[in-house]
């Protein structure tokens, strides 16, 4: 019984470290997005370039590797089911969070789409309040682990922080309609302002489950 | 010893019988229930304890069911026995919160009076106080273990899978105390009429103990109430595990080790001699209702986070059990003694 109960420690510390790593995997996504967008905007595909985006597709790679070593632990592990099945989910949709940044990555990688000049520092605020969004996500799921009275805290920054993004991107869409840009440059450009907005909309909706959730665990 | 003690016995078995199919549910209901816990590593667990506890500490809440009235012919306590768990059987059928207990003083009541023996009314008054007592106090000890627990997990900043290991493995552990007090505090219920006509002799087995005649007639009746937990009380947790599944693992935890401490106190006469020694006032040690404990615990918990309202029906069923139950046993008691000595010409007293 105590060496069951010893190796049971054990197996937990190890998981705890793996869900610890992955949270850090999201915040260094959400860094290294910023960086990369702001590269492209100055640079467009140039090997620096290039290089951010290897960067955030290792992320990615790692993140999933992480992802489904938990999993299989989770499952191994003989967690209170439905403790399991809460983490298991958050750790689906944290990972969708991260896949999105190295999408948005891609695109402006593979599409090398014309940002006129006149955009690109709201661009970089729409990318920085998404980053800044999946940061306090991150952060709400890390105390959703370790100390469930902050949750509630960072779900509120991140409530903030999607309304701004919403408003913002609302407003650049705008712009770009409004511009004497040709029309498949403005559907285009819309489509990435659309795809950077969409990465705080799924922090939102990581944020609402994230609270049942913790409803469900305060004890 | 002939055989016709096992048949007399027969009814105290299958009290055994019901009470660990019903009563283990209150043990292990909701780690099997929430799946944390196997039901076989439970059964397991349950039956070895339940064991331990009646053949160790089983002594004490027996002889103040034996001061209350001691059945002193083989046919008597058969039908105290057999009253009871008709009682039981009934009150399931009501929906009534069941109390083996309850049942048996009940019996015991009745066949005092088929036998014109005297009820000590000091003896009845104690066990009935801790009828009432045994809920309360499971509330109380709840709501202390309950703060006290919150209070570690906040101190301590335990990560969540932390606490699901801790908790699980608390839920073993707490799981055996539970298993152990039951056996402790309820063996009475089941086998403590049959000590005073037992023919069981004592015996010594080499590198294990010495174990009297009671020590051997507690054995048996704990194999009945193993075989309970482990033929029948699946089903039962199964059913009752639904209710109790919406307690968060921390509280289920609480509610098991509070049911288990209120039993323990009310059986172990180690407890009793070790407070007397200091001249504190002590527990009697009297079988008390499990069901009834985690009723307690459960609505003290309720209370204090204030979230619930008072189950004011459910005290009421509780209440009206504790008058309802040993007055129906002791009718049906009453009753059945008359048709066993005058139909089958049993002697049921002596």
């Amino acid at each position: 019984m105590f060496h069951i109960n010893l190796s049971l420690f054990s197996q937990t510390k190890a998981l705890e470290n793996k869900i610890d790593m992955f949270h850090d995997k999201l915040l260094d996504a959400a860094m290294t997005f910023k960086k990369a967008v702001a590269v492209y905007l100055e640079q467009k595909r140039s090997d620096d370039f290039k290089k951010v985006s290897k960067q955030i597709k290792q992320i990615e790679h790692d993140a999933d590797n992480l992802r489904r070593e938990i999993e299989n632990n989770l499952y191994t592990h003989n967690l209170i089911p439905d403790l399991r099945a809460d983490v298991l989910h958050l750790v689906e949709n944290l990972d969708k969070v991260i896949n999105k940044f190295d999408e948005v990555v891609y695109e402006f990688y593979a599409e090398q789409p014309e940002v006129p000049m006149e955009y690109h520092s709201r661009i970089k605020e729409l990318c920085s309040l998404s980053a800044d969004c999946a940061e306090n996500m991150a952060k709400a799921s890390r105390a959703f682990f370790k100390d469930l009275s902050s949750v509630r805290d960072y779900s509120q920054k991140v409530y903030f922080v999607e309304h701004e993004s919403d408003l913002s991107s609302r407003k650049l869409s705008e712009a770009i309609f409004d511009s004497d840009m040709p029309l498949a440059n403005k559907l285009q450009l819309n489509g990435f302002v659309n795809n950077i907005a969409d990465i705080a909309d799924t922090a939102e909706d990581f944020i609402d489950e994230l609270l049942i959730f913790t409803i469900k665990r305060d004890i | 010893m002939d055989l016709s003690f096992f048949i007399f016995l027969s009814s105290g078995l299958f009290l055994g019988w019901s009470l660990g199919a019903s009563d283990a549910s209150n043990i292990f209901g909701t780690a099997v229930g929430t799946k944390m816990v196997k039901f076989n590593t439970a059964a397991i667990i349950a039956s070895i304890f339940i064991i331990i506890g009646a053949v160790e500490a089983g002594d004490g809440a027996s002889q103040t069911l034996g001061e209350l009235g001691s059945i002193n012919t083989l046919a008597g306590a058969f039908m105290a026995a057999l009253a009871a768990a008709l009682t039981i059987y009934w009150m399931v059928e009501l929906s009534m919160p069941i109390s083996t207990s309850q049942a048996i003083v009940g019996a015991i009541i009745g066949w005092n009076f088929f036998a014109s023996k005297p009820t000590d009314i000091a003896v009845l008054s104690k066990i009935v106080t801790t009828w009432v007592v045994c809920p309360v106090l499971a509330g109380i000890i709840a709501v202390v273990l309950y703060r006290l627990t919150i209070k570690s997990v906040k101190y301590f900043h335990l990560h969540l899978l932390r606490q699901d290991c801790y908790i699980r493995s608390g839920l073993i552990f707490a799981g055996a105390f539970g298993a152990y007090a039951l056996g402790a505090n309820n063996i009475a219920n089941v086998m403590g009429v049959f000590v005073q006509s037992s023919p069981l002799k004592g015996i010594t087995l080499p590198y294990v103990g010495v174990f009297n005649s009671t020590q051997v007639l507690f054995f048996i009746g704990a194999l009945a109430i193993s075989l309970g937990v482990a033929t029948y009380s699946k089903k039962v947790i199964n059913t009752v595990g639904n209710g109790v599944m919406r307690m968060s693992p921390i509280m289920a935890w609480v509610v098991v080790v509070s049911q288990g401490l209120v039993l323990f106190l009310f059986a172990s006469q180690e407890l009793q001699d070790f407070l007397y020694s200091y001249n504190l006032p002590a527990f009697p040690l009297v079988p008390v209702s499990s069901s009834q404990a985690v009723v307690g615990a459960v609505m003290g918990i309720g209370i204090y986070k204030g979230g619930r309202d008072i189950n004011w029906k459910l005290i009421s069923k509780i209440a009206m059990s504790w008058v309802a139950t040993p007055i129906i046993a002791a009718i049906i008691c009453y009753v059945s003694l008359f048709f066993l000595q005058n139909v089958f010409a049993l002697e049921v007293y002596k």
